[in-house]
């Protein structure tokens, strides 16, 4: 069952102290450590047994399930495939997420590919936290993708969220929605010492009326590096908007390239992008509110990053 | 209370012809601050008003003289250190933030999160509704909402020394003289001295004390009576009845 460091990783990832209620899958080193189905949300692994499909039937309202997956195996890297499908009209929570515990040399890592297929008038919200823990010396890797289809009039929010502790995570985002469908991303990346960190987001607003957001929030501390590119393109009337803030300090490097593409000529697309230090007066008034500068700029980037 | 010995301040000037040069914004300026004593600050644009109050609070650095507040020398203090020996500053151009919410500045302001403190905070305030605490502190506010959350944070920290810089900037005018009046319940409830810097009639006619900077250095001081005619000598601010007329008519401007 779980250990300390199960739990520990249990509990930053998907903020569980405890084995959830309702359905959920729990992955350990590559294999199913636990699983609960319900009479709404099932849980069933796929065919070639790489991974699993969730199933939402339609009309669910107000439920949740959560799937982290657990690391702690020297040497393992850990590639699974996870199909999402939401009925429609459902409204859901997909709590995901992984933590990966390195207390050796050995490299771990972890992909997960998700595909969600998200039914007509749906709506998802999925969060999806990375950590990873140990004073091993082995690389700690985390590459995600995920895959979003929305169906009409769907809604996705995403939170995606990478605090601490993964040395490389290569992250790839693409969705299509259809009309009237809308599709919220949020991203927040913290990268330090020399971690590389990268995001590539590809969004197509096919249907009329489809509109999308995403918003990336990077801290750069010490000798990380970031990179994040963000492509909406539009073949439809629709809206997409993206706003990329970063955070560069000590060394930290980033390149951030958003790209807008409208295919349609009723399609209104915009983006919003800076890199840069803290500003000072922001420091300046948190100082002058009682806060050293170390505690100021602590509490900006959770400020940032929250 | 809070004594300033000598005070100058100097930046390198940018449109010097001759290489490297200084100029001096605050230029040898003595005077002390009684306790629970309210003063405004005027003079005209560029005269080192901001300067001079930003150097009390240790955002400017003193190029030379002493500052010493409660007894204790504290020029070479930082801001963090001086706010916690009491000193409060509401900023002029005020810093807005991504995910800090006004109940973050205030918890932090007032050292505590705790819900009925805070709220007695506002009550004190009274022209922030309960509904403003979970307003992020950024580019969706208006420049008066944010000068709202400036004084009140200001407010929270039970300051012995508050100084305000041009705290009604983008306030709307029925909320001017409630500000006043705040500031001058803090003077009496918790004998704050408070300095304020500022063009604004109800502030200026409010104050105990008036210092008039002009080119860096004291030009005045004293009541207000005895300010109105260098005020309209200098072109700064204008105490005549032609002021009275005009819309900005509460601004010596």
């Amino acid at each position: 069952m779980l250990n300390a460091i199960d739990k520990k990783l249990l509990k930053a990832v998907a903020d569980l102290d405890h084995m959830p209620k309702g359905p959920f899958n729990i992955r350990k080193n590559g294999k199913l450590l636990s699983r609960e189905v319900s009479g709404n949300i099932n849980i069933e692994s796929n065919e070639d047994g790489t991974g699993i499909v969730v199933t939402v039937k339609p009309g669910v309202i107000d439920e949740s399930v959560h799937i982290p997956v657990i690391l702690s195996q020297a040497g393992l890297h850990d590639v699974v495939y996870n199909t999402f499908i939401i009925g429609e009209g459902a409204d859901v929570t997909i709590v995901a997420g992984c933590g990966i515990h390195c207390a050796g040399s050995g490299n771990e890592g972890h992909e997960g590919i998700h595909e969600f297929r998200v039914g007509k008038n749906a709506t998802i919200r999925y969060q999806e936290k990375h950590v990873a823990t140990g004073e091993g010396k082995g690389k700690r890797t985390l590459n995600p993708t995920t895959k979003v289809y929305l169906d009409e009039n769907a809604v996705v929010e995403m939170e995606l969220t990478q605090i601490g502790g993964v040395d490389e995570a290569k992250r790839v985002n693409e969705a299509e929605l259809g009309a009237g469908s809308a599709l919220i991303v949020t991203e927040r990346i913290l990268t330090e010492g020399h971690q590389i960190a990268v995001s590539e987001n590809n969004i197509v607003l096919k249907g009329d009326n489809s509109k999308t957001n995403l918003v990336s929030r990077s801290v750069i501390k010490e000798d990380s590096k970031q990179d994040f590119y963000a492509n909406v393109e539009a073949r439809a009337k629709s809206f997409g908007h993206i706003e990329c803030d970063a955070i560069i300090m000590d060394n930290g490097v980033n390149e951030t390239v958003p790209a807008l593409r409208a295919l349609h000529p009723d399609a209104e697309l915009t983006h919003e992008a800076s890199i840069g230090k803290i500003a000072n007066d922001q420091l300046i008034k948190l100082m002058s509110l009682g806060l050293t500068y170390d505690e100021s700029v602590d509490r900006i980037i959770r400020g940032f990053l929250k | 209370m809070l004594e300033l010995k000598e005070i100058y301040f100097t930046v390198p000037d940018k449109e010097a012809e001759n290489g490297p040069a200084e100029k001096t914004i605050l230029n040898n300026i003595s005077f002390t601050f009684e306790k629970g004593k309210f003063y405004g600050i005027t003079g005209p644009n560029g005269c080192g008003k901001t300067s001079l109050a930003k150097t009390i609070m240790g955002i400017n650095k003193a190029t030379h003289g002493k500052i010493i507040y409660n007894g204790k020398e504290i020029t070479e203090m930082s801001i963090t250190d001086r706010a916690r020996e009491g000193i409060a500053y509401g900023f002029q151009h005020s810093a807005r933030f991504k995910g800090v919410t006004f109940r973050d500045l205030l918890a932090i302001a007032a050292g505590t999160d705790d819900e009925g403190k805070l709220m007695d905070i506002l009550a004190r305030v009274g022209f922030c509704s309960l509904d403003f605490l979970d307003k992020p502190v950024d580019s969706t506010l208006s420049g008066g909402e944010i000068k709202k959350i400036e004084l009140a944070t200001t407010i929270a920290r039970h300051p012995g020394l508050a100084i305000y810089d041009e705290p009604d900037t983008g306030i709307d005018l029925w909320t001017i003289e409630p500000m006043v009046k705040l500031i001058k319940r803090q003077i009496t409830d918790y004998e704050t001295t408070t300095i304020v810097v500022s063009h604004n009639k109800a502030f200026l006619e409010a104050a105990d004390c008036l210092v008039l900077i002009k080119e860096g250095q004291i030009a005045y001081t004293g009541d207000l009576e005895g300010a109105k005619p260098l005020l309209s000598d200098l072109s700064v601010c204008r105490y005549t009845d032609l002021c009275e007329g005009e819309i900005d008519a509460q601004c010596y401007r």
